[in-house]
């Protein structure tokens, strides 16, 4: 196969958002999305999704389980931009709002079969005391726009984060790569 | 030309004294090699664990080289740094480690290490902060003059890289 022009290979990502480990919080729900360089392109299934929400069980492993599927097939000429899962984890706060708990990315693993991640989570910090007073208050915590910034490398500096969720949504991921 | 592809993430670091870190990266190749995309150097966010002592960044790295010989097989190196609530800086090690020559997914942890310098400096550093750093950042990868340095142990860097090269066998070499 030594031709001249760009050969087109296929990714194919099954999975599922398994489940979360968030000791502080409860009553979640997960957003995903995918971000990937300038060659690639999503040709089946869906990109992007909204998971339900979800409570803590009752017994002692205090599990949040979401089990929500990821189907999606992407097209590529150059494993440059190779895709990676972003997901936004966001729960209620103390006054009922909406409030983002954790970011995470991770890049779609490279070989196939059966892979499964653990993915940690972040959330930016205001750096003043005042500001977390008042967002805490206020239920508006510091939020991406957009939450592909996370999959990206340039700009994090200055950034301020903490981890609330040694979390783990795991996506369970089948990837089978079909070169055309 | 042969290409390779190196795509991962820095995932975070442990075994640091201090906490909220961040850690400016880069990669040094030979004069051979020719970066097709990418970012070659970056910095990291600031994490300050809540929960556990490792802090995470998962930073995202992607390249893309072109190579015309294999010497100077590309070295991701790194400086974490930690910062204080009052925002300044205080470098918490250097380390570096190759970007490895097989294909697939590698789990790397690289040790890091920072200079100690005279005991008042020790002495300064432990209660003011500050500390003595390298001048030339290449003193981290390379082995020249690193007989002049007294270091002390850092933390551990981990990250996750995976291997991708191309048209290798064109030129006789086994992957």
């Amino acid at each position: 196969m030594t031709t001249a022009s760009p050969s087109v290979f296929l990714l194919m990502v099954n999975g599922q958002v398994e489940s979360a480990q968030f000791p502080e919080y409860d009553d979640l729900y997960c957003k995903y999305c995918f971000v990937y360089g300038q060659d690639w392109a999503p040709t089946a299934g869906l990109e992007e999704g909204i998971s339900q929400i979800t409570s803590k069980s009752q017994d002692v492993r205090q599990a949040l389980v979401w089990n929500f599927p990821i189907d999606v097939t992407f097209k590529s000429t150059n494993p440059y931009g190779w895709p990676q899962i972003v997901l936004s984890v966001y729960g209620p706060d103390v006054f009922g709002n909406d409030v983002v708990r954790g970011y995470g990315a991770v890049h779609v693993p490279f070989s196939p079969g059966r892979h499964k991640r653990t993915i940690p989570m972040f959330v930016p910090e205001s750096t003043s005391k005042l500001q977390k007073f008042t967002s805490w208050f206020m239920g508006r915590r510091p939020e991406y726009t957009d939450p592909k910034v996370v999959a990206q490398g340039e700009g994090r500096e200055g950034a301020v984060f903490s981890i609330h969720g040694l979390t783990p949504p795991r996506p369970l991921a089948s990837v089978r790569i079909k070169e055309t | 030309m042969a290409e390779v592809h190196v795509i991962g993430q820095i995932m975070g670091a442990s075994g640091f004294s201090e906490s909220s870190l961040f850690c400016k990266w880069g990669i040094h190749t030979g004069a051979a090699w020719k970066l097709l995309s990418g970012v070659r150097e970056g910095q990291t966010q600031v994490d300050t664990p809540q929960i556990g002592e490792m802090a995470y960044w998962s930073h995202p790295i992607d390249l893309h080289f072109a190579t015309k010989g294999l010497q100077g097989w590309p070295r991701l190196h790194f400086q974490v740094w930690s910062q204080d609530s009052f925002g300044r800086c205080q470098l918490a090690g250097y380390g570096f480690c190759h970007v490895p020559s097989s294909p697939g997914t590698h789990q790397l942890a690289c040790p890091t290490w920072r200079p100690l310098g005279s005991w008042q400096e020790q002495l300064a550093r432990a209660f003011v902060g500050g500390g003595p750093q390298l001048l030339h950042g290449d003193t981290i990868y390379s082995g020249a003059d690193r007989y002049r340095l007294h270091t002390a142990a850092g933390g551990t860097v981990h990250l996750e890289i995976s291997l991708l090269l191309r048209h290798f066998d064109r030129y006789g070499v086994e992957c």
